[in-house]
This record gives C-alpha cells, structure tokens and sequence, in this order.
C-alpha cells in the first residue's frame, strides 16, 4: 500500500486553520483501500518536538501534499523552517524514497488566487531539491470565507470548482505516468462584488477589535511614530 | 541618517561575509549610522497566525521576544536592508520570520494595488526603503528569478538584489536607488 502524507502548516495554535480544513477535505476524496494516510501538523510538530518522527513518515512517503496560508507572498516562516530541517535530514541520513509526487495546497485572505503562484512555484523548488516530481497546485483566492461560507449560495460554484480541483488530485496520485498538469485556481468571481467582500473583510477586523475592549480608531495606531 | 543590516547567523558564509563587509562599507562611506542584526533562530519565534497584531494591541506583535525592538528600529530606520540566502527561491526561515512579524506595521483592511490586486494598506506615512539582496552559491537561474518574483510582483515599495559572485556589482546597484524615507506605495 503506498503513503500519502498530508502536511498542514497554518501558524495558528488554538483555532482550527483554514489550511487544516481544506487538508482534510482532500483527504477524504483519497482512496483508503489503495493510501495509507498520514496526516502532519508543522505547528504541533514543532510544539512537541516530534519532528524526527515526522521527518521518518515524510521519508516513507510516495505522495506528499502540503496545505498552508500564504505569508507574504510565500510560504509561513514556521514550514520554511520545517522543509529546510527536511531537506538537512533527507541530506544527512540519505533516508528518501524515488519517485515522490508532490502537491501544494496554498490560501490566500485576498480574493485573487493567483497571488498564491510564487508559494507554489517554492514548492515546487522545493521539490526539485529532493529530486521529486512537483505536479501541481491548488491556489485558493479568499480561503476563510470558502471555508465559512462554504453553504453559502453565491460559494455554490467556487466550492464545485474546489471539490473538482481535489478529485483531480486524488485521482492523479493513482496514475503512475502522469502527464503534465497545470494548477487549479479556484475563486467566487468576487470581480463583481470586491468592494462588498472589502466591506465585509472591513467589518470583521473592527468587530474582533471592539470584542477585544478596542474602539475602531484604535485599530489605526501607530505605536513606533508616534508623530506622524 | 541610519540604516539598518538584518542577516541570518546560519548561513554566515563566505559569500555572506563579502557582501556584509561591501554592503556596510558603503553604507558608511554615503553617512549612515548602520546598525547590523545578525540573528539566529532562538532570536525569534514563529507568527502564530493570531492577528493580536492588529486587533488586540494594533502595531505590535503580542509576543514577547526580540521582535518588538526590531519593528521599533525597522520603522525608526531611513534604509533597511536584509541580507537573505536563497533557500528553494525564498527566504532562509530566520529572515522570512521576521518578514512575516512585520505585519504589524501594516493595517488589517483591503485596498487595490495598481495592477488590480489586493494587499493590505500602510499603517505608517512613511517607511525606510526597504532593499532585499539574496545571495548564495550555484544558485540556478529559476531560484532566483522566484526570489525576485516573490517581492517584485506583489510589492512595489522594496526593491529586490541578488549576489552570487565576489564582485563590486552589488553596490553599483545601490548606487542607483534614493536611500531614505519614502512613502507607503502598495
């Protein structure tokens, strides 16, 4: 039976992340009579320094898929960290299996997908490095709300085309002669409604601040000028 | 005038340690007082991807660690350069951790960029000019060009080097841009 391993990597420690979701999502259009499926969290790897064990499952791996949030146009500092560790692992201990496809999974808070393309295009370097094959992405513009939203009617279309996207992947780590393919972008055709999706982004940050004892000018501060 | 160096004890390489040594140089023959943070990773911890940053103490980081004085001195700064290895394209984890603990300096909400997408808007009226100079050794052409993308298509207000061989070029570069405080452009 071949691994697949699938790799979460949002930042955050309390909340449920978005990235973790859409993992999970994928992970269930995979075949578990043909996959084992492992499932890795970069954040709760690193908190309970399991990351040797974790580097032994990655190692076993055939099929790696990475679903992360983009951090300034690339990848989260924490999954940086944790593919450079990898890579100096996979290097010291030789410890690496031929022939490992790799997907990336990235999201994005702005409604644009495409914005997610460098993320994907470093895993694909990524990849390149351990001498894997990277086939291709997944890049998700507005990800919280197509999580969030996801029974909304306006998202009905966004999430066929989501749905349609990860059956593609989980399909395509069953070929073993793929051909080439190109990434997914998946967005709600906002272009017809940003303003309303700036409103609402708007209103969520003012309303989290007001729970946390703040008013909205406050949200404006600007504690290292002073001045300005 | 001050400017300030960000670098990654990890990767203090040969290559690292000419262009530290060129990059300072000149950076002090123009008048700047520099100020050089080599940091490591037991410096800094990760974002967690909380936003306290802009919801529970709008502009500051709600961690604890060095981070705080370095948005202090990055947004007190007329020049800030960070000398970053090219890792798969990217930032070493160092450097690309304090990118990322940089978001306090921005503001939560949505604006359109010129090209049609969207990206945060500055908190501040003005910022130092920012410079990224990635440097490494065989560095294939696609890496770098991904290093450049990263910023270059998505940012308008830093500006992108790359340093691979032991040569003057770098501060040839240098030479052309205007060092000091600019305006927030998106």
């Amino acid at each position: 039976m071949k691994n697949v391993v699938l790799v979460s990597a949002s930042p955050k420690i309390k909340e449920q992340s978005v990235s973790k979701e859409f993992l999970e999502m994928v992970g269930s259009q995979i075949d578990s009579d043909q996959f084992s499926k492992t499932f890795i969290d970069v954040r709760k790897s690193f908190l309970t320094h399991n990351l040797t064990d974790d580097f032994d499952t990655l190692a076993r791996a055939d099929v790696i898929i990475f679903s992360f949030p983009l951090y300034y146009f690339c990848l989260p500092g924490i999954l940086t960290r944790f593919l450079v560790d990898y890579h100096n692992y996979v290097i010291a201990s030789g410890n690496i299996k031929n022939h490992v496809k790799i997907y990336a999974i990235v999201n994005c808070g702005f409604p644009e997908p495409e914005i997610n393309l460098e993320a994907v295009r470093v895993i694909k370097s990524f990849s390149q490095h351990l001498n894997a094959e990277f086939r291709f992405g997944v890049l998700i513009g507005g990800g919280a709300m197509m999580v969030a939203a996801q029974k909304a009617p306006f998202m009905k279309k966004a999430v066929q085309k989501l749905r349609s996207a990860f059956s593609s992947l989980a399909a395509d780590i069953q070929h073993e002669n793929s051909t080439a393919k190109d990434s997914f972008y998946i967005d709600f055709n906002f272009r017809f409604s940003r303003r309303l999706y700036y409103f609402m982004g708007s209103r969520g940050w003012i309303t989290m601040a007001r729970k946390n004892g703040l008013k909205t000018k406050d949200l404006y501060k600007k504690p290292y000028r002073l001045n300005e | 005038m001050q400017a300030l160096l960000i670098s990654d004890q990890e990767y203090l390489t040969k290559t690292y340690q000419s262009l530290n040594d060129l990059t300072g140089k000149f950076l002090r023959q123009k008048g700047f007082e520099t100020e050089l943070l080599e940091l490591n990773t037991e410096n800094l911890t990760f974002c967690m991807g909380c936003f306290g940053c802009w919801v529970k103490k709008p502009g500051e980081c709600v961690i604890n660690d060095q981070m705080a004085q370095i948005n202090r001195s990055v947004m007190n700064s007329d020049v800030v350069i960070y000398l970053s290895p090219i890792v798969f394209g990217q930032f070493s984890p160092t450097i690309k951790n304090v990118i990322d603990r940089g978001l306090p300096n921005m503001l939560p909400f949505f604006e359109t960029r010129p090209d049609g997408s969207t990206m945060h808007p500055p908190r501040y009226d003005t910022y130092p000019t920012q410079i990224i100079i990635g440097y490494g050794d065989n560095i294939s052409d696609e890496d770098a060009q991904l290093f450049i993308d990263i910023t270059k298509k998505h940012r308008r207000n830093v500006e992108v080097l790359i340093y691979q061989e032991l040569t003057d070029n770098i501060i040839k570069a240098l030479d052309t841009m205007e060092l000091r405080r600019v305006g927030g452009l998106l």
